[in-house]
C-alpha cells in the first residue's frame, strides 16, 4: 500500500514546488470608501460593542460583481456626507456618555466643566491610531483637539468638546476612505511600495472586514508586514481569529448581491408565508451554512452546492415544511435534508430560490442568470429593450408550466440565445416555487426539472448542485472574484498567472476557502503598487480635498 | 435521522407527490404503530358551535330569546331605570355588571341563576340540525343511556336520528346564532392568546388518502399560532405539546381511518383543552368522535366534532360571560331550558341527564406536533 502512494505524493510535490506567485504590477495608489459594514464593524471595534452604529451611505455601484471593486470610484454627496455627520455625533454622544466614557478614556480631566488639552491630546492620540489606521501627525492630532476646547469653552463640558473632536475624525475621509499611502521601496530604487499602515488596512478589511486591530497596527509599527515571517505571523494569528467569519461573510454578501434581500418582496396573496422575518431569515441561512461548511469544518467549497447541512428557524421551517423543536428566540437548529430530499446546496435553499424569482412566481431565466453570473462568473446580456413577454405572459395560454412557456417564448430569435444559456439550469430548480417551497407541479401539471449545465445532464435541482459543484467555471470564479476582492479591482488580462497561481493553489487545498485567502493574505499581490500617476495623485486630492473641506465647514 | 417510515417517503416519485404528509412524518409520533407507517398533525383554528340557521329563522318561529338585560328593564320602574343608568347615561353595553344582579337578595342570576324565575326561554323548534346519531336511534325515547329527546334531520343529506340538544337550547338566541359574539370572541382570543389550542395527532397512517386503521391523539399546544401578515394562521409550523410531569398533559386517543381523504374516528371520551371569554376549561366530550375532510395538498382539514358536552360546564362557561348584553342570553332561562333539554348521561340518583348532544364545527391547519420527550429526527443532524 505504501509503494502506491508514493508516485502521487512525489507528482503532488512537485505540482507544488511549481506553483509559485508570479510577479504583478500593482495598480496604483488608491482610496476606497468603507462599505456599510466597514463602517459599522469598525466604530464597533474601536469604541467597544456598547457603540453601535449605522451606516446608510450612498450607494455603492456594483462594478465587475462586486461592490469592494465600486467603493474605489465611490464619492460622497452633500447628503451623504449629512447622514455621516449625523451618525457621526451620534456615535460621539454615546461615546462620551456617562456609562461608557470611563471605559475609553485613558485620563480624567482636572475640571469636567472646562477645556483640557493634555488630557484631549492622550485620547485622540490613542483613538485617532485606531480611526485613522495608523500613527497621527502633529497637525492631525491639534485638529480635534483645537474643536474640542473650542466646543468645550462654548459648552462648559469637557466631554461635549471631546464629542466633537470625535465627530470630527469620524467624518474626514481619512477615516471613510481607506486610502493608499506609499513610501520609497527601498529594495527597488525608484519605485514605492505601500507603507507598513496600508498593509495592515489591507489585510484586516480583507479577513475581518474591519478595521486593523492593535496587535496588528504594532506589527505595521515595528516594520513586521515588511517581512515575509511577519506577514505570515500576522495572516496566521487572523485566520485562527472568529472575526475570520465576519470577513468571509462580507465577502459572499458582496459575491451573491445580497444587498437584493433589503429590497425583496413577495406577493402576500401568493405568498403568505413570506414574511420579513422569512427574508432575513433565508439570507442568514445561506450565510450560515457558508461561514460552517468553509470555516468552521473547513470543506471543500464545491460541496457547497451539494451539501444538505444547514440550519434554520421556525420560520424557515414552515418554508420547508419539517419540524422543528421549540427554539430560543432567534436560536438557529442544525438541520440536514435527508439523503433522498430534492434540496441539496445553497442554490436549493429559500434564500437563492426567493432572491432569483418574481413577487408572485418563479423564474428559471432569473435563477439561470444568477447562476451563470454570480457562481460561474458568466455574462448574461440584459434582454432587448422590445422583448415580447405575451406569449409567456399570457394568463390564457395553454402552457401550464415555465418550460412550456419558456418553449414558446423561445420561439423569438432575439431572446432564444440568452435563453438558450440561462433556462436549461434555471428550470432545474422549478420544483421550488417563488419563494422556496416544494412542489411538483405546476398548474396540474407534472414539473420537468431535467436539464444540462455546459454538457452535464441532470433531472433534478440535487442533480444541477451536482453539476455546478464540478463545472470548472465554479472554483475559477470565485478565486478571480475573491481575488478582485482582495485587491479592490477588476482582474485584468495582465492577472492571468496570478489567478493561474492562485487557481491551482487552490485545488492543492482541496478548494478550501480559508487557505485561498490565506495564500491572497500572504501573496505579495495582495500589497503590490505601482507608482502614482499625474492623473491618479490629482483625484486623490481633489477627492480628499473636497470631503475635507466640508468635514472643516460643518466643524465650524 | 430519518425512520424507516420518513425514508420510504422519497422512494419513489409517486411517494414524492405525497411528499407534504411525508415530510410531516417525521413528527415523532407516540403510538408508533407500523414502521412503515406515516403521522399527520393538525393544529385546530376554528371551533364554532354548529348552528343550523335557516333563511328566515324557521326554527324559531316564535322568534329570539330574551335577554337578561331586558328582562332587568322590564322588572324596573322608570325612577329605577333613571337611577340604574344615571337618567340614561349608562347604555346597556356598560350595565352589564349591574344588569345580573337582579335575585331576590342582589344575587348575581348568572352565578346563582335558581335565585329568580324567569320566563322559559325560547329553544329550537325546527327539523334540521349538524350533527351526528349520537344514540344510534331515530326516535330520541329514553335509554339507560339518555333522556327522552327529540332527534333532527340533517339538512344536506337527510341523516334521520341526529342528536343535537346544544344547538335547540342556544339556536334561538342572537348571540349564539352563526357568526354570534361570544364565539366570535371567543375565536379571536384563541387566535390571538395561543390558549386553549388543540392539537390533533394522526399515526398510523399507511396512505394520507386512505388509511384503514388509525390512531388519533388529541394534545395542547404550548405554542401560540404562526400567524401570517394577514393574520391567518400558517401551515406546517410547529407546535411542541404540553407536558406535565413527563407526560402530555392532554392525550386521548380515538381509533380511526382514512377513507378517500375524509378522517373519521370511533366514539370514546376525550377531554380537549378550551378558552374563550376569558375562561378556561377542560371539557371532557362523551362519546366524542371526529369527522375531518382534509384537502388533497394536506395543509387543511375542516370537519366537526360531535359528542355529549357537560351541561354544567357549559352554563358555567355561559354564566362566566357574566350576562354580557352581546350574548343575547339569560342565565335562569338557560338553566331550566338546558335541564329540560339534556339528554345524555343521566345521574343515576336523579334520572336528570347531565350533558347535551353537541356539534362543533372545526378547521384545522397541518402542523408538525412536537413531542418535547423525543428526538425531532428530521431536524438534527
Amino acid at each position: 500500500m505504501k509503494v502506491s502512494f508514493l508516485p502521487l505524493a512525489m507528482i503532488l510535490v512537485l505540482t507544488s514546488c511549481g506553483n509559485s506567485e508570479p510577479e504583478i504590477t500593482g495598480a496604483p495608489p488608491d482610496m476606497r470608501r468603507l462599505t456599510d459594514g466597514q463602517y459599522v464593524n469598525a466604530i464597533t471595534d474601536i469604541f467597544g460593542p456598547q457603540i453601535k452604529a449605522e451606516s446608510h451611505a450612498d450607494p455603492l455601484v456594483r462594478t465587475d460583481g462586486l461592490f469592494a471593486i465600486g467603493a474605489r470610484s465611490a464619492r460622497i454627496t452633500p447628503s451623504g456626507f449629512d447622514r455621516y455627520y449625523y451618525q457621526a455625533r451620534t456615535i460621539a454622544q454615546r461615546v462620551v456618555s456617562p456609562e461608557n466614557r470611563t471605559m475609553m478614556f485613558p485620563c480624567e480631566p482636572r475640571d469636567a466643566s472646562a477645556a483640557d488639552d493634555r488630557c484631549a491630546r492622550l485620547y485622540f492620540t490613542k483613538i485617532g491610531r485606531l480611526l485613522y489606521r495608523r500613527p497621527l501627525t502633529a497637525a492631525e492630532v491639534q485638529t480635534p483637539i483645537d474643536a474640542a476646547s473650542e466646543a468645550a469653552k462654548v459648552g462648559g463640558d469637557f466631554y461635549r468638546g471631546i464629542a466633537v473632536g470625535i465627530a470630527g475624525m469620524l467624518t474626514t475621509t481619512k477615516f471613510l476612505f481607506i486610502i493608499d499611502s506609499t513610501e520609497p521601496d527601498p529594495d527597488l530604487t525608484g519605485n514605492v511600495r505601500l507603507t507598513s499602515f496600508s498593509k495592515a488596512s489591507r489585510l484586516s478589511f480583507l479577513l475581518w472586514n474591519t478595521t486593523p486591530d492593535e496587535p496588528l497596527l504594532a506589527a505595521a509599527e515595528t516594520g513586521e508586514l515588511h517581512t515575509k515571517e511577519g506577514l505570515k505571523r500576522q495572516v496566521d494569528r487572523m485566520m485562527a481569529s472568529p472575526r475570520l467569519d465576519t470577513g468571509v461573510r462580507a465577502f459572499f454578501k458582496d459575491f451573491l448581491e445580497f444587498e437584493q434581500f433589503e429590497t425583496l418582496e413577495k406577493d402576500s396573496i401568493i405568498y403568505p408565508a413570506f414574511t420579513i422575518q422569512v427574508a432575513e431569515d433565508a439570507k442568514e441561512q445561506v450565510l450560515r451554512t457558508i461561514i460552517d461548511h468553509l470555516v468552521v469544518r473547513n470543506q471543500d467549497y464545491r460541496a457547497l452546492f451539494t451539501t444538505r447541512q444547514t440550519f434554520i428557524t421556525g420560520a424557515l421551517a414552515r418554508i420547508y415544511r419539517v419540524p422543528t423543536r421549540r427554539p430560543a428566540d432567534g436560536a438557529w437548529i442544525p438541520f440536514e435534508f435527508s439523503e433522498n430530499d430534492p434540496r441539496a446546496g445553497i442554490l436549493t435553499q429559500v434564500g437563492f430560490a426567493a432572491l432569483s424569482s418574481h413577487p408572485g412566481r418563479s423564474s428559471p431565466t432569473l435563477r439561470g442568470k444568477a447562476i451563470r453570473e454570480h457562481i460561474l462568473c458568466q455574462r448574461v446580456p440584459d434582454p432587448p429593450g422590445d422583448v415580447d413577454f405575451s406569449l409567456f405572459e399570457d394568463p390564457n395560454s395553454p402552457n401550464k408550466t415555465a418550460r412550456e412557456r419558456l418553449t414558446a417564448h423561445r420561439t423569438a430569435p432575439a431572446c432564444a440565445g440568452c435563453h438558450k444559456i440561462t433556462d436549461p439550469i434555471g428550470l432545474a430548480l422549478e420544483n421550488l416555487d417563488g419563494i422556496g417551497q416544494l412542489r411538483t407541479t405546476e398548474n396540474g401539471e407534472f414539473i420537468d426539472a431535467s436539464g444540462d449545465l455546459d454538457g452535464t445532464v441532470f433531472t433534478d435541482a440535487a442533480g444541477l448542485g451536482r453539476a455546478v459543484s464540478t463545472n470548472p467555471a465554479t472554483t475559477s470564479c470565485v478565486t478571480q472574484r475573491l481575488a478582485s476582492y482582495a485587491l479592490g479591482r477588476s482582474i485584468g488580462p495582465e492577472d492571468r498567472e496570478l489567478l493561474r497561481y492562485l487557481e491551482a493553489g487552490f485545488a492543492d487545498d482541496g478548494y478550501r476557502v480559508p487557505e485561498l485567502l490565506r495564500r491572497i493574505a500572504n501573496s505579495e499581490a495582495l500589497f503590490a503598487i505601482s507608482v502614482p500617476t499625474t492623473d491618479n495623485a490629482t483625484v486623490l486630492s481633489n477627492a480628499d480635498g473636497t470631503v475635507q473641506e466640508k468635514v472643516q465647514e460643518r466643524q465650524l | 435521522m430519518l425512520n424507516q417510515s420518513s425514508k420510504e417517503c422519497f422512494k419513489s416519485p409517486l411517494n414524492w407527490i405525497f411528499s407534504i404528509a411525508c415530510v410531516m412524518s417525521l413528527t415523532a409520533a407516540t403510538p408508533a404503530v407500523s414502521a412503515d407507517t406515516i403521522t399527520l398533525g393538525f393544529v385546530v383554528r376554528d371551533w364554532f358551535t354548529s348552528v343550523f340557521n335557516s333563511k328566515f329563522l324557521d326554527e324559531c318561529p316564535e322568534g329570539l330569546s330574551v335577554a337578561n338585560d331586558e328582562i332587568w328593564w322590564r322588572g324596573l320602574s322608570k325612577e329605577e331605570r333613571a337611577k340604574a343608568t344615571e337618567n340614561g347615561l349608562i347604555q346597556s353595553l356598560a350595565r352589564q355588571f349591574i344588569t345580573p344582579r337582579r335575585g331576590p337578595n342582589g344575587e348575581h342570576v348568572c352565578h346563582d341563576p335558581t335565585s329568580v324565575i324567569d320566563p322559559p326561554m325560547k329553544v329550537v323548534e325546527g327539523k334540521y340540525s349538524y350533527g351526528a346519531n349520537l344514540d344510534g336511534d331515530t326516535d330520541g325515547s329514553r335509554t339507560p343511556k339518555t333522556c327522552s329527546h327529540v332527534n333532527f334531520t340533517h339538512p344536506d343529506d337527510g341523516t334521520p336520528g341526529i342528536d343535537n340538544q346544544m344547538y335547540r337550547l342556544l339556536g334561538c338566541i342572537y348571540g349564539w346564532r352563526r357568526g354570534g359574539l361570544p364565539e366570535a370572541n371567543a375565536h379571536e382570543g384563541r387566535g390571538t392568546s395561543g390558549l386553549g389550542m388543540i392539537l390533533i395527532e394522526v399515526s398510523g397512517v399507511t396512505d394520507p388518502r386512505n388509511s384503514d386503521d388509525v390512531i388519533v391523539t388529541f394534545y395542547r399546544s404550548i405554542d401560540q399560532f404562526a400567524l401570517d401578515g394577514s393574520g391567518r394562521p400558517l401551515p406546517y409550523s410547529s407546535y411542541n405539546i404540553d407536558m406535565k410531569d413527563g407526560k402530555p398533559r392532554y392525550n386521548d386517543s380515538l381509533k380511526g381511518a382514512i377513507k378517500d381523504g375524509v378522517l373519521t374516528t370511533a366514539r370514546g371520551d376525550v377531554r380537549l383543552p378550551f378558552y374563550g371569554n376569558y375562561n378556561f376549561m377542560h371539557p371532557i366530550i362523551r362519546d366524542m368522535g371526529l369527522r375531518l375532510e382534509i384537502a388533497p395538498d394536506g395543509a387543511r382539514a375542516n370537519g366537526m366534532i360531535t359528542g355529549y358536552y357537560n351541561m354544567d360546564e357549559f352554563l358555567y362557561y355561559n354564566g362566566g360571560m357574566t350576562g354580557h348584553v352581546s350574548g343575547g342570553d339569560n342565565c335562569p332561562s338557560m338553566y331550566v331550558a338546558a335541564h329540560e333539554l339534556a339528554d345524555g348521561y343521566p345521574d343515576p340518583d336523579t334520572g336528570q341527564c347531565t350533558h347535551l348532544s353537541s356539534a362543533f364545527e372545526i378547521g384545522t391547519y397541518a402542523a408538525f406536533i412536537i413531542h418535547p420527550d423525543e428526538e425531532v429526527k428530521s431536524a438534527n443532524r
